[in-house]
C-alpha cells in the first residue's frame, strides 16, 4: 500500500499523461475482484492517517457472503516506474509517477448496468479470462460494451495456478489452451472493431496479454521473461518477446531456434521452454518442500527471500516465492501503463462517442484535448449512497476543465434539450471529494482526466447528468449511456404497516437513484412495482430498499410479476364496425399481425415516428414487402407514440377523414396501451382503417364521439384476429461439466425451456448450453439448477424475445385464458373479459 | 304501499305550513318519479290551494343533491327532497328531506347484531343508510330489550340522523367563516388523523358528522377501536364511509339479503386505485375542473381554491360545466390530462376505465398538486372539509419530483417567481416556438402539452380553413336520408 496525503494525490492528478482510468471486466467468477485485491495490496493509495487500519476491499457485507461483486468500486493506485522500464515507452509522460484509477465491476449479468457505468468513465479495460473456462457469455457482453464505448482492452489469462496445481497440464497443452482463449477473445474484439480505435486485438508477444494467478498474487507478461533472457541470448527485448510466443521452438541441445518442432525430445516451444517450465519447476519444488534445491534456483533468478519467509512450507512458501519473483502488481500495472491510453490520448477519439453537440465547438475541442483550462465537461455516471442516510455522492469523470468546491455548475439531465429549460438546474458544488480507499478526502478542485465525487448535487441529479460551467449555456450534454439489459423482473411491494407508506415512497425514490437499472413504478391498481434486470438484482435492490432506504421498516413483497404483451395471429375474420355514442359516426377496422421482424425494427428505432417518410417507405417495401404507397399512410405508432403497433389508413375518398385522424390516433394510443385481453400493452399489431362514415356536422364528429369509438373498434378488431398473449423469454447460457448435463436438461424441461445449442468447449470437459426459458418459469431456476447439478451449473439469463403462447386466451380453460384471468384479477379488473359484442356494433 | 308513512306527507305538510312557504318544489329521483303525482296530490289535499307545488325530475347533477338551480326556475321557496340524499348543505334554499322507508326484518337484524356483539370484543358503532332511519328506532328498542340481560350495553353505539331539514348556509362568505376549518393535511402528525372528518371536540366526546349521520365517541377512544356496522345497501353512502374510515374494521348488514358481509376487498382496491390516480395526476400539465354541483354550499370557493392550487403547482387549469360527466363528453377535451370533479361527497368518486383521463376528487387534487405532500391513508370526501381560508404556503422542496408513472424523476414546470410581467409574453412566445420544434405526436398523445394553445398547435386538423384553395362553388349533391342507425341507401345495399 502506498501512503499518501490528499495533497500529494492531488498533485499527480494534474499530470494528465500519467493517468490511467481503467475498469476490470470479466465473466462472473473469473477472478476480477481477487486480482484487483492483489493490485490494491501492492499499490493502493490510502490516506496516511489510516494506513494499516482497514482492508481496502472491505465492501458490502452481502458481497462477501455471496462471493460476488454487486456494486462497482473505484480504487486509486499509485505506481512509480523505473527509468529502465520506461525506456521503451513511446507515449508522452511527465516523470515516472503514475496514477491508476481502477474500477472493479461486477461480472453477473444482472448487474451489467454497473459495468456500463464503469466503462463510461474509464479509457481502458483489463479483461480477465479464466484460463480453463475460457471466454464466456458475459466476457463477450462486456467486451462488446467496452468496444462500443471505445475502451481499449488488455487481456489477462487468469487462474494460472489451476494449470499447475489442479489440472497439472503439460506445457504444450497449456500453451494451446492459452492460445485458444486469446484467439477467442480476439475474434470478439475483431467483430466489434472500430477504425478510430485501431487494432484492439491483444497479442502476448506485444505485451498486451498477461498471465496471472490472482489468488496467489503473481502474474507475468512476456516482457518480464524477455528482459530476463534478452541479455542471455544477446538479442533485444522485443525480438525475444516474439520468440516467446507462437511458432518458435528452441532446442537446448543444439541451442537453435526453429519455427517448427524438430521432433527431438529436447525441442520445445519458446513459451514452454522459458516461461511455463521454469514456473512449473519452482512451484513443484516449493510444494515438495525441496528447499535445498529451491534456494539456488531463486538466487539464480535474482530473487531474495527474507529470513522469516524461508521458514514457510508448502503452499504458503510457493505463494510467497511466486509473489516475490513475479509480483502481480508489477506485471499488470506496467502492462496498463504501457498499453492503455491516458485520458488525453483516449479523449481524442472518444469525443465523437461522448459529445452530442457539434464536434467542432469549444466543448468538443476541450474534451478532445483534455484541456484543464477549457470549459468544464463532466459526466456523472452513478450516484453512490453516502453514509448519512438518504444522501448521495454524484460520481463521475471530468472530461475537460476543472471542477472545484463551491463552483456553480449547470446540470443537464437526461431529458435536457439545448436551448430549453427542461431538466436543467444551476447549482453549486458543495464539496469535491476524492476517494482514498474507504475514506473520502475533500480537495479544492479536480482537473480533467480524473474521476471525482461531488456533494450537494444529489437532489438535482436523478441518475446521470452532464455538468458544465454556469455560463456555458450553449454546451450540449454528453451522450446518455445505453444499457444492455432491461428491467424485466418485477415485484409489487407494499408496507406491512399502512402508515409506513410515506417511508416506502421515499425509499423507492432513493432506490431509483442509487441504481441505474432499477425502475420503480406504480400499477393501475395502485401497487408499487420494483423492476430489476434479474432475480438476483431484484433481491439486492429490495434488501437495499428495506435496510438502507426505509430504515428497516417491514415491507411485503409479492411473487414476481411478469408483464405480457397482446398480439394477433391472423387478419381479422371480418371488418368490424363500431358506432359512436351518438350513433352518427361509424368506424370500420381490421387488425393484422405485423410482418416478422417489424416489431423488433420498431423497438430498435430503425423504423419510428420521426423517420423520413421516404426512408421508412423504402425499408418497409424492401425488407417487409409493403406497398410503397401504403407505407406513406401510416398514421402513427403506439403505445406512447413509439411502440411496436401502428394504424394504417386504407380508406378511399372518405370525407372529413383528416378531421378525425387525431381522435382515432388518441383512441389507438389508449387502446394499444391496454389491450382487450388483460390490459397489457399490444405488440406487433397493425390496425387498418377500412372505412369511416361521419356525420355531416362537425359538432357531431368531435373527439368525444370518435376517441371512445376508435378504442372500441380497435378492441373489436383485435378480438376478431385470433388474439394471443406474448410472454417474455430469456436466453439462458449454462456452462457445466458433462455429468451435470442430465440435471440441466431435467430442470429445463420441467420449466418449459428448450435447448437449442450444446457445444463442448474445446480442450475442456465443459459444455456450453444455450436455451430459451420463459421468464415466468425462471423464478427459482438458478436454485433448482444448482440443486439438480450439485452446484456445478450456473445460469446467466438475459431477456431475448417475446414468444407467442399457443393456447387461445379466449378459451377460459386454456393456459392463456387462465393467465388472462389471473392478470385481470391482480389488476382489479372484472375477471371476465369484455365480450366482443360490447365493442362491435351492428348496422 | 302506504303513501302516507312512506313519504311522510303529514310531517312535510307541517313543515311547509310552519314556515309559511307558498311555492314548494318537490324533487324526485328517477326511481320514485312514478309516485310523484300521488305524493303531490296528497300534499295538496293536506295543504289546500294556498301552496303551489312543483315536481322536479331529472336533475342535472347527482339526484342526491338538492337541485337549487332547478328550484330557482320556478321561484320556489323551499325544496322537499325525496329518496336517497347526501345531506350536503345548500346555498340559498331551505330543504326538507324525506328519506323514504325501506323494509327491514327487525328481528333478524337484531339477532345478527347480537351474534356480532358476542363474537367481537370491540365496541360496535351502528351506522345506517338514511332510508333505514325510521326502522332504526325499532332496532334500538329491540336491542335494548334484550341487552340488559347480557350486559353489553356500553358496547353498542348508534348514529343519529342529524336533521331532516337543511337550512341554507346563507351568504357564501359566511359559510367559509363558520364551516371551514383549517384542515391540516400535514399527515406527519398522527394525532390529527381524525380531524379531517367533520368532527369537533365538545366536552368529553368527539362528534362525527358525515353524510347526514351524526355520532359521538368518548374522547379517550379512537374511531379505529370500533367495529363500524353499516345497515343498508352497498351504495355510494357506504363507499363514502369505507373510504373515510379505511383503517377501521367494517361490517355490513344487507337488509334485503338478510346477511352480514365482512369482505370489503373491493373497497380496499378502490382506495389503492385512487392512490394510483393521485400519482397519475401529479404528472398532469393541464387540469380540467369539472363543476359537478351548483348547489352544495361553498362550491364556488372550492373551485377557486382548486384554480389557485393548480396554478401554484405550475399547471394550467380550465373550468368546465357539463352536467353529469360521461366518457363522450370528457373525450371532447383530450388536452386535459386529468379532471378534478367538484361535487357532493357521494357523487365524487368517478372511476370508470372508459374515461380517457382520470377524474379525481378535490382532496386527491390537494395531495397531487401540493408539492411535498404524501398520502398516509386517510381520505376526505367532502370538499367542505378541505377548504382553507388563506392559501397555504407550499414549502418549496428543491428536489425534482419522482413520478411513479414514468418511474423516474421529473421536473415540474414551476412558475418563476422572479418573472416580470413583461417577460411573460416573451416566455409564452418562446414556448410556442419551441412547441413547433417538438414532435406533435408527443404533445397530442403523451401529455407533454403545457396549455390548450400548445395542444391546438400540434393538432393535424385545426378546423375549417378560412381561405379555400379553390373559391369556385362545388356542385350541389344530394346527401343521405334516413336514420343514423341505418341510412336509406345502406338499407338498400343489404
Amino acid at each position: 500500500m502506498v501512503k499518501f496525503t490528499a495533497d500529494e494525490l492531488r498533485r499527480i492528478m494534474d499530470l494528465k499523461h500519467n493517468i490511467r482510468n481503467m475498469s476490470v471486466i470479466a465473466h462472473v467468477d473469473h477472478g476480477k475482484s481477487t486480482l484487483t485485491d492483489s493490485l490494491v495490496a501492492a499499490a493502493g493509495i490510502i490516506a496516511q492517517e489510516v494506513a494499516g487500519d482497514v482492508r481496502m476491499t472491505d465492501t458490502r457485507q452481502d458481497e462477501a457472503e455471496r462471493g460476488i461483486t454487486i456494486k462497482s468500486t473505484g480504487i486509486s493506485l499509485y505506481y512509480e516506474m523505473a527509468d529502465e522500464a520506461l525506456k521503451n515507452f513511446k507515449g508522452e509522460r511527465v516523470g515516472n509517477e503514475y496514477l491508476i484509477n481502477l474500477i472493479d465491476s461486477p461480472g453477473h449479468v444482472d448487474f451489467s448496468s454497473e459495468v456500463t457505468a464503469a466503462l463510461r468513465i474509464t479509457d481502458g479495460a483489463l479483461v480477465v479470462v479464466d484460463c480453463v473456462e475460457g471466454v464466456c457469455v458475459q466476457t463477450e457482453t462486456v467486451l462488446r460494451q467496452a468496444l462500443g464505448e471505445r475502451i481499449r482492452p488488455v487481456l489477462t489469462v487468469n487462474k494460472m495456478d489451476r494449470c499447475f496445481l489442479e489440472l497439472q497440464v503439460e506445457g504444450e497443452e497449456a500453451y494451446q489452451t492459452f492460445q485458444r482463449v486469446i484467439e477467442n477473445a480476439n475474434v470478439i474484439m475483431a467483430t466489434y472493431e472500430d477504425p478510430l480505435l485501431g487494432d484492439v486485438q491483444v497479442y502476448p508477444e506485444k505485451g498486451t496479454v498477461a498471465f496471472s494467478a490472482g489468488l496467489h498474487g503473481w502474474a507475468f507478461t512476456l516482457t518480464n521473461f524477455a528482459k530476463m533472457y534478452a541479455s542471455k541470448f544477446g538479442v533485444d527485448e522485443s525480438k525475444m518477446m516474439e520468440r516467446l510466443w507462437g511458432e518458435n521452438f528452441f532446442d537446448p541441445a543444439t541451442k537453435k531456434w526453429t519455427s517448427k518442432n524438430t521432433g527431438s525430445p529436447s525441442c520445445k516451444r519458446g513459451f514452454v521452454q522459458f516461461c511455463y517450465e521454469p514456473i512449473k519447476q519452482i512451484i513443484k519444488t516449493c510444494m515438495n518442500d525441496q528447499k535445498d534445491k529451491l534456494w539456488p534456483m531463486l538466487s539464480k533468478l535474482g530473487v531474495t527471500m527474507k529470513t522469516e519467509e524461508k521458514d514457510l512450507v508448502g503452499k504458503a512458501l510457493m505463494k510467497r516465492v511466486m509473489q516475490t519473483w513475479l509480483p502481480a502488481s508489477n506485471a499488470l500495472l506496467e502492462m496498463m501503463i504501457f498499453h492503455l491510453p491516458s485520458p488525453s490520448k483516449a479523449q481524442k477519439y472518444r469525443v465523437e462517442n461522448l459529445y452530442e453537440g457539434p464536434l467542432d465547438d469549444q466543448y468538443a475541442n476541450a474534451i478532445r484535448n483534455c484541456d484543464p483550462e477549457g470549459p468544464l465537461m463532466l459526466y456523472v455516471s452513478k450516484m453512490i449512497p453516502a453514509s448519512d442516510k438518504g444522501r448521495f455522492f454524484a460520481f463521475g469523470r471530468v472530461f475537460s476543465g476543472k471542477v472545484s468546491t463551491g463552483l456553480k455548475v449547470r446540470i443537464m439531465g437526461p431529458n435536457y434539450v439545448p436551448g430549453q429549460k427542461k431538466d436543467l438546474y444551476v447549482k453549486s458544488v458543495q464539496r469535491t471529494v476524492i476517494w482514498m480507499g474507504k475514506r473520502q478526502e475533500s480537495v479544492e478542485d479536480v482537473p480533467c482526466g480524473n474521476t471525482v465525487a461531488m456533494v450537494g448535487l444529489d437532489q438535482f441529479i436523478t441518475k446521470n447528468a452532464t455538468l458544465t460551467n454556469e455560463k456555458e449555456v450553449d454546451a450540449h450534454p454528453i451522450r446518455a449511456m445505453k444499457f444492455s439489459v432491461s428491467p424485466v423482473v418485477r415485484v409489487a411491494v407494499s408496507c406491512k404497516v399502512a402508515s409506513d407508506l410515506p417511508k416506502l415512497v421515499e425509499g423507492l425514490k432513493r432506490l431509483a437513484k442509487s441504481d441505474p437499472m432499477v425502475v420503480c413504478t406504480i400499477e393501475e391498481s395502485g401497487e408499487h412495482i420494483v423492476a430489476g434486470a434479474g432475480e438476483l438484482h431484484l433481491e439486492i435492490c429490495l434488501k437495499d430498499l428495506q435496510e438502507d432506504f426505509m430504515g428497516g421498516a417491514e415491507i411485503v413483497v409479492s411473487d414476481p410479476v411478469v408483464s405480457f404483451r397482446e398480439t394477433v395471429l391472423e387478419k381479422s375474420s371480418r371488418t368490424v364496425m363500431s358506432k359512436s355514442p351518438n350513433k352518427h359516426n361509424r368506424l370500420y377496422m381490421e387488425a393484422r399481425p405485423l410482418e416478422d421482424g417489424l416489431a423488433e425494427a420498431i423497438d430498435d428505432g430503425r423504423i419510428g415516428p420521426r423517420d423520413d417518410p421516404k426512408v421508412r417507405a423504402k425499408i418497409l417495401s424492401e425488407e417487409f414487402g409493403w406497398d410503397k404507397d401504403l407505407a406513406k399512410k401510416i398514421w402513427c405508432f403506439g403505445p406512447e407514440t413509439t411502440g411496436p403497433n401502428m394504424v394504417v389508413d386504407m380508406c378511399k375518398g372518405v370525407q372529413y377523414l383528416n378531421e378525425i385522424k387525431d381522435s382515432v390516433v388518441a383512441g389507438f394510443q389508449w387502446a394499444s396501451k391496454e389491450g382487450a385481453l388483460a390490459e397489457e400493452n399490444m405488440r406487433g399489431i397493425c390496425f387498418e382503417v377500412c372505412d369511416v362514415v361521419l356525420h355531416a356536422d362537425a359538432i357531431h364528429r368531435g373527439g368525444g364521439q370518435v376517441i371512445p369509438t376508435a378504442r372500441r373498434v380497435i378492441y373489436a378488431s383485435q378480438l376478431t384476429a385470433k388474439p394471443r398473449l406474448l410472454e417474455p423469454v430469456y436466453l439462458v447460457e449454462i456452462q457445466a461439466p458433462e455429468q451435470a448435463l442430465g440435471g440441466i436438461y431435467g430442470v429445463l424441461n420441467q420449466k418449459r425451456g428448450h435447448v437449442f445449442e450444446e457445444m463442448q468447449r474445446p480442450g475442456t470437459p465443459l459444455y456450453n448450453i444455450k436455451a430459451y426459458l420463459p421468464v415466468v418459469e425462471s423464478f427459482g431456476f438458478s436454485t433448482a439448477l444448482r440443486a439438480a447439478t450439485s452446484g456445478q451449473a450456473f445460469p446467466q439469463c438475459v431477456f431475448d424475445h417475446w414468444d407467442a403462447m399457443s393456447s387461445d386466451p379466449l378459451e377460459p380453460n386454456s393456459q392463456a385464458g387462465q393467465l388472462v384471468a389471473d392478470i385481470r384479477k391482480r389488476k382489479g379488473l372484472k375477471e371476465q373479459m369484455t365480450p366482443l359484442s360490447e365493442f362491435e356494433d351492428k348496422l | 304501499m302506504d303513501l302516507e308513512s312512506n313519504y311522510e306527507i303529514h310531517r312535510t305538510a307541517d313543515y311547509i305550513r310552519s314556515n309559511n312557504f307558498a311555492r314548494v318544489a318537490l324533487q324526485f329521483p328517477d326511481e320514485v318519479l312514478k309516485d310523484s303525482t300521488r305524493v303531490a296530490k296528497a300534499l295538496r289535499n293536506e295543504l289546500g290551494r294556498g301552496v303551489r307545488l312543483f315536481v322536479m325530475a331529472d336533475t342535472a347533477y347527482g339526484s342526491c343533491c338538492v337541485d337549487e338551480v332547478g328550484a330557482a326556475h320556478v321561484d320556489a321557496e323551499c325544496v322537499v327532497h325525496y329518496g336517497h340524499a347526501c345531506m350536503s348543505p345548500t346555498t340559498t334554499l331551505p330543504a326538507f328531506f324525506v328519506f323514504g322507508k325501506a323494509s327491514i326484518d327487525v328481528s333478524d337484524c337484531v339477532q345478527s347484531l347480537h351474534h356480532h356483539l358476542s363474537s367481537n370484543n370491540k365496541p360496535i358503532l351502528v351506522l345506517f343508510g338514511l332510508e333505514y332511519a325510521l326502522a332504526l328506532q325499532d332496532i334500538k328498542s329491540a336491542m335494548a330489550m334484550s341487552l340488559p340481560s347480557t350486559g353489553f350495553s356500553p358496547m353498542i353505539h348508534y348514529a343519529e340522523v342529524t336533521s331532516s331539514v337543511v337550512n341554507p348556509s346563507g351568504d357564501r362568505d359566511e359559510i367559509s367563516e363558520q364551516d371551514t376549518k383549517d384542515v391540516d393535511l400535514n399527515c406527519d402528525e398522527k394525532d390529527k388523523t381524525s380531524k379531517s372528518e367533520k368532527c369537533c371536540k365538545l366536552g368529553t366526546d368527539t362528534i362525527y358528522d358525515l353524510g347526514g349521520l351524526k355520532w359521538s365517541i368518548p374522547m379517550d377512544q379512537k374511531i379505529n377501536d370500533y367495529l363500524l356496522l353499516w345497515i343498508g345497501s352497498e351504495d355510494s353512502a357506504f363507499a363514502n364511509i369505507v373510504l373515510t374510515f379505511n383503517s377501521c374494521e367494517i361490517a355490513r348488514y344487507d337488509p334485503e339479503r338478510r346477511q352480514f358481509l365482512r369482505d370489503f376487498f373491493h373497497q380496499k382496491k378502490t382506495l389503492k386505485r385512487r392512490y394510483y390516480l393521485v400519482e397519475k395526476a401529479k404528472d398532469a400539465n393541464i387540469v380540467g375542473i369539472l363543476v359537478g354541483t351548483l348547489a352544495v354550499a361553498g362550491y364556488l370557493k372550492m373551485i377557486n381554491q382548486m384554480k389557485e392550487l393548480i396554478e401554484r403547482a405550475g399547471k394550467k387549469s380550465y373550468t368546465l360545466v357539463m352536467g353529469r360527466p360521461s366518457p363522450a363528453k370528457l373525450a371532447n377535451f383530450p388536452e386535459c390530462d386529468v379532471f378534478v370533479y367538484v361535487s357532493c361527497a357521494q357523487t365524487a368518486l368517478l372511476d370508470s376505465k372508459d374515461f380517457l383521463a382520470p377524474v379525481i376528487t378535490p382532496f386527491e387534487a390537494m395531495l397531487a398538486f401540493s408539492s411535498g405532500k404524501e398520502w398516509t391513508g386517510e381520505y376526505v370526501m367532502e370538499f367542505r372539509d378541505l377548504m382553507i381560508s388563506a392559501p397555504q404556503d407550499i414549502n418549496h422542496i428543491q428536489e425534482a419530483r419522482f413520478s411513479f408513472i414514468k418511474g423516474g424523476y421529473m421536473e415540474d414546470k414551476m412558475k418563476d417567481q422572479t418573472n416580470e410581467e413583461s417577460l411573460a409574453l416573451l416566455e409564452s412566445s418562446k414556448a410556442a416556438l419551441n412547441s413547433i420544434d417538438r414532435p406533435s405526436n408527443s404533445i397530442l398523445f403523451n401529455g407533454s402539452a403545457q396549455s390548450g394553445v400548445d395542444f391546438f398547435a400540434a393538432r393535424s386538423f385545426k378546423g375549417l380553413k378560412m381561405q379555400y384553395d379553390n373559391p369556385s362553388p362545388t356542385s350541389y349533391i344530394i346527401g343521405r336520408s334516413g336514420r343514423a342507425a341505418g341510412y336509406d341507401d345502406e338499407k338498400k345495399l343489404r
